[in-house]
């Protein structure tokens, strides 16, 4: 045998030990701090959230004597099979009409398809707080259209359902037209020239061809249903939802063991979602070659009347709901007094905002977006780019996909544990704006984080392997060539955090102070106080704010095309 | 003999279980143009990455110039580097990015555009300087590739699979100027391909690789006519191999053919492979006038311009199949058609011996 005498070669030859150069030891102390940072605005208040589940209020582990309290009282555990139901129902709608909508605008000839997107993605500029409140003014019990319940109250499972779907709906949207826009036109071809008839080429051939994009938007919508705060917690009366329980141990009954229960009952199945979902993205985007040939589709007049009339009525309750929003922040006193005015927008005799508020939203947005962008496209950047120290690379991408499965509840009451500990030497952050922007940050890591990626994977990979070869500094050719060349990602990633930053409520309702109060949770608070018009008010102001935010992304965008299309292949 | 500028020795480089490079050693000269060459997963891209330092070998030492080069990253290494995707910095303009390099040295401003149109010249690109990569054709981004790699004035020139993405013409063509270009600037130089017409026209020495290690190392010309394993036979060019019986010393019986050859280390009465060329292959036309020949018949002719492909079968070769080369011109005089009978001539030296079955397994 001629193997063992090879081995002996190779065990008496010195194991190469790689010397470090400067940009090795640089790139490898960012990792570093980048694994740091997760850990700390991530991965430990985690965990510490974790240990106070199996501990009493004076901290003494208990075992599993929380659980067992949750489980076996119905009024607390009821709100499993609650959440679950109403989270499915809510998932089937949004899905069947989404599905129905982006099919109409990929494989329909309809007009106004620009219009019809528009519209469509509108609620994700608008806090999930403000459908409930629409909703309310609608089908509430002085609402216009009270009647069409037959009866039934809009406070609770009916009005979640119907909330969750109006601000879901984008959500679901946008993955379903990437996944019915990637279809191979041979593949219609071929079912076409084989004679089968339309319903099983749609059958046969569309739907395989979405059903990754299926999976992959159902799962999404579950996790944001199931774990959103806002909607139940405005339109959901007595209904008790998990995401809601949290709130009400935590803030109402200052029961942080009990928090920490509910939430990882709240954490299980979002962590199971983020699996599958990871799971349908990959297998999407393989599944289309890049041989295939683009599908264009061909008018037919009965199938685009049914899809007209189709996006036509969700498109007009999508307007609907932002419309009733924006009536009711203007009417003098609904449902008496309809004359217009603006004193709803003066916020000072309402209980629980101000315009400090919206200021506070706007910082704290335009530091999530700074900061957020900085650091994402830097870490992204080393995860995917760095030559040194792999296992550490691969251990920050993987903590930069925890907060895809983490519901913001669950976040901002780890963040409680761990920074307002009494021996934490960041404690003073506790109630600074600091802590607003490190958990909006981490609550909305993992997005940014794969559009960085994938934007950083469409560059050649031996950019940095020249770059060496010429002995420039690895810091040098990200700033000149990675950076500009990313520009428009990194755009998208400020923009992203920018719009969520102003509308979230779900981490951050419990880590506002008063000097820090946000506009998102000045909505929750003037609703909650009966304040409902300015409620109504605040929220169109967040709605306004970030469309303008939007079209100046889009304006930005624009520009920045037209500047570097000159490098731009096909620019 | 002068001392190698790149010394590699006891090359080993593992990704887990899998060995990707296994115990590789050669030397490359000053001035040398050397390919690497093989099918893909043979190592050489590894083996030019451990030289580079990009992914550094788990064993084994490199040096250079007479520096132990072994552990050292990219950036403390003396080498420049050509990639197939170009890998040009497509928001810089070509005189930037020929430029790249230089302006890292704080040179003044003038002397770097002054080297940078140097080189715009020296690759025929003199007024491209301010356009960006993506208005220039593929070959002309290589070369601004090259250019870029150059303008340091590196030792050691590698070029990993730099002609693979381009259109064959174009590939022909680049491929003499590159090698021009090398012989003018003396630079020594590394070049990985798969093609072996472009290793054979390119290199001063073949290092030809096969699973991790080196099958042969040679000049084109031995690395084609005196292939030391049955696989570079098979690799470089197109190759005969037919199973024949070595009957004594000298000789070897095909079907009912007695040929001559010659022979190394194989008992009489063992069975082998028999390598031949298709050029080699001669046809002496339908009367017997050779030594080392046989007659067959045309089974099939095949036109491809210059020369004809003959498909040649039965008569003493049996049940054997062998393809040989005919110049036109010559089966023109021939009158050669399918079907005809006529006779063979091999030139002894020209008939190779393998053992039978495929190397190491």
């Amino acid at each position: 045998m001629g193997i063992p005498m090879a081995d002996t070669v190779v065990m008496t030859a010195p194991r190469v030990r790689p010397r470090l150069g400067r940009d090795e030891w640089l790139m490898g102390g960012g990792l570093l701090a980048l694994a740091l940072y997760l850990a700390v605005t991530l991965l430990v208040p985690l965990v510490i959230m974790l240990a106070k589940s199996v501990q009493d209020r004076e901290g003494a582990f208990v075992g599993l004597s929380n659980f067992a309290h949750y489980f076996t009282n119905p009024a607390l555990s009821g709100a499993i099979g609650n959440s679950l139901w109403v989270s499915v129902l809510a998932t089937l709608i949004v899905i069947a009409l989404a599905f129905g909508y982006a099919y109409a605008l990929t494989r329909g000839c309809i007009p106004f398809k620009g219009f019809f997107r528009l519209v469509a993605m509108a609620p994700l500029l608008a806090p999930s707080l403000l459908s409930a409140i629409a909703l309310i003014y609608l089908f509430g019990n002085q609402g216009a259209l009270k009647d069409w319940l037959f009866g039934e109250s809009i406070y609770g499972p009916i009005g979640i359902v119907m909330g969750s779907v109006f601000w879901t709906f984008p959500h679901a949207l946008i993955i379903l037209i990437t996944a019915l826009s990637t279809a191979d036109a041979r593949l219609y071809e071929a079912s076409e020239s084989l004679g089968a008839s339309r319903w099983r080429t749609f059958t046969t051939v569309t739907l395989p061809g979405a059903r990754y994009g299926l999976i992959s938007a159902t799962f999404v919508v579950f996790t944001l249903v199931i774990t959103d705060f806002g909607v139940p917690k405005v339109i959901g009366g007595q209904f008790n939802m998990l995401a809601t329980d949290i709130y009400k141990q935590v803030v109402g009954q200052q029961n942080f063991q009990m928090g920490a229960v509910v939430s990882l009952v709240l954490l299980l199945p979002a962590v199971v979602a983020f699996f599958v979902e990871r799971w349908a993205q990959t297998r999407q985007s393989s599944a289309v070659s890049s041989r295939a040939v683009p599908y264009r589709p061909k008018p037919r007049s009965a199938r685009d009347l049914v899809l007209l009339g189709l996006v036509s009525v969700v498109a007009a309750m999508i307007l609907g709901i932002l419309g009733m929003a924006a009536f009711a922040s203007l009417a003098k006193l609904w449902p008496y007094n309809l004359s217009l005015t603006l004193s709803h927008y003066d916020f000072s005799a309402a209980d629980g905002g101000s315009w400090a508020s919206y200021g506070n939203s706007i910082r704290l947005a335009l530091y999530t977006a700074f900061f957020g962008s900085m650091i994402v496209f830097a870490g992204a950047y080393l995860v995917e780019k760095a030559r040194v120290a792999q296992p550490l690379r691969t251990a920050t991408h993987l903590l930069a996909l925890i907060p895809m499965a983490v519901p913001g509840m669950v976040l901002g009451l780890a963040y409680i544990f761990f920074f307002n500990a009494p021996g934490n030497p960041l404690n003073f952050l506790y109630g600074s704006m600091a802590i607003l922007v490190l958990a909006t940050i981490a609550h909305f890591y993992t997005v940014s984080h794969l559009t960085a990626l994938t934007a950083l994977k469409q560059l050649d990979p031996e950019f940095e392997s020249v770059s060496a070869s010429l002995k420039t500094p690895f810091y040098r050719t990200l700033w000149r060539v990675t950076t500009p060349m990313c520009l428009p990602a990194i755009l998208d990633i400020a923009i992203y955090f920018f719009i969520n930053a102003m509308t979230t409520v779900s981490a951050v309702v419990f880590l506002y102070s008063p000097n820090t109060t946000l506009a998102s949770v000045a909505v929750l608070n003037m609703d909650d106080a009966g304040d409902t018009a300015p409620a109504a008010a605040m929220a169109m102001l967040i709605v306004l704010t970030a469309g303008a935010v939007r079209l100046l992304h889009t304006a930005l965008s624009h520009w920045l095309h037209r500047r570097t299309q000159g490098w731009r292949r096909g620019g | 003999m002068t001392t190698p500028y790149l010394r590699i020795r006891n090359l080993t480089k593992r990704f887990g279980d899998f060995t990707a490079l296994d115990d590789v050693s050669i030397d490359i000269h000053q001035g040398e143009f050397v390919c690497f060459l093989g099918p893909s997963g043979c190592g050489k891209t590894t083996l030019l990455r451990a030289i580079s330092g990009l992914d550094i070998q788990t064993h084994g030492t490199v040096e250079q110039d007479g520096r132990d080069i072994s552990a050292l990253p990219p950036a403390q290494r003396d080498f420049g580097i050509v990639f197939q995707s170009y890998a040009l910095f497509q928001n810089l303009t070509v005189a930037r990015n020929i430029a790249y390099g230089l302006e890292n040295r704080k040179q003044p401003k003038a002397a770097i555009r002054q080297r940078v149109q140097e080189l715009l010249e020296l690759i025929g690109l003199p007024d491209s300087g301010n356009k960006y990569p993506s208005q220039l054709s593929g070959g002309q981004q290589q070369r601004v590739a090259l250019a870029r790699a150059l303008a340091v004035s590196p030792g050691l020139l590698l070029l990993d699979e730099p002609l693979s993405a381009l259109d064959a013409k174009v590939r022909v063509y680049l491929r003499d100027e590159i090698k021009a270009l090398q012989r003018r600037l003396g630079i020594t130089t590394i070049m990985i391909t798969h093609d072996q017409e472009e290793a054979i026209s390119m290199a001063d020495r073949i290092v030809v690789m096969r699973a991790g290690k080196i099958e042969q190392v040679g000049t084109p010309l031995e690395i084609y006519h005196q292939p030391a394993s049955l696989f570079v036979a098979e690799f470089i060019g197109a190759m005969n191999l037919l199973p024949a019986l070595l009957v004594q010393q000298g000789e070897i019986q095909l079907g009912q053919a007695r040929l001559a050859c010659k022979v190394n280390g194989f008992a009489p009465g063992t069975a082998v492979q028999a390598a031949v060329r298709p050029e080699d292959v001669v046809c002496t036309g339908r009367t017997n006038g050779h030594a080392n020949s046989f007659h067959a018949e045309v089974q099939d002719l095949e036109f491809m311009g210059p020369f004809f492909w003959l498909s040649l079968g039965g008569g003493e070769l049996g049940e054997h199949r062998l393809r040989a080369q005919l110049p036109s011109q010559q089966a023109r005089e021939l009158n050669l058609h399918p079907r005809d009978s006529t006779h063979f001539h091999i030139p002894a030296e020209h008939i190779r011996l393998f053992p039978d079955g495929y190397p190491h397994g």
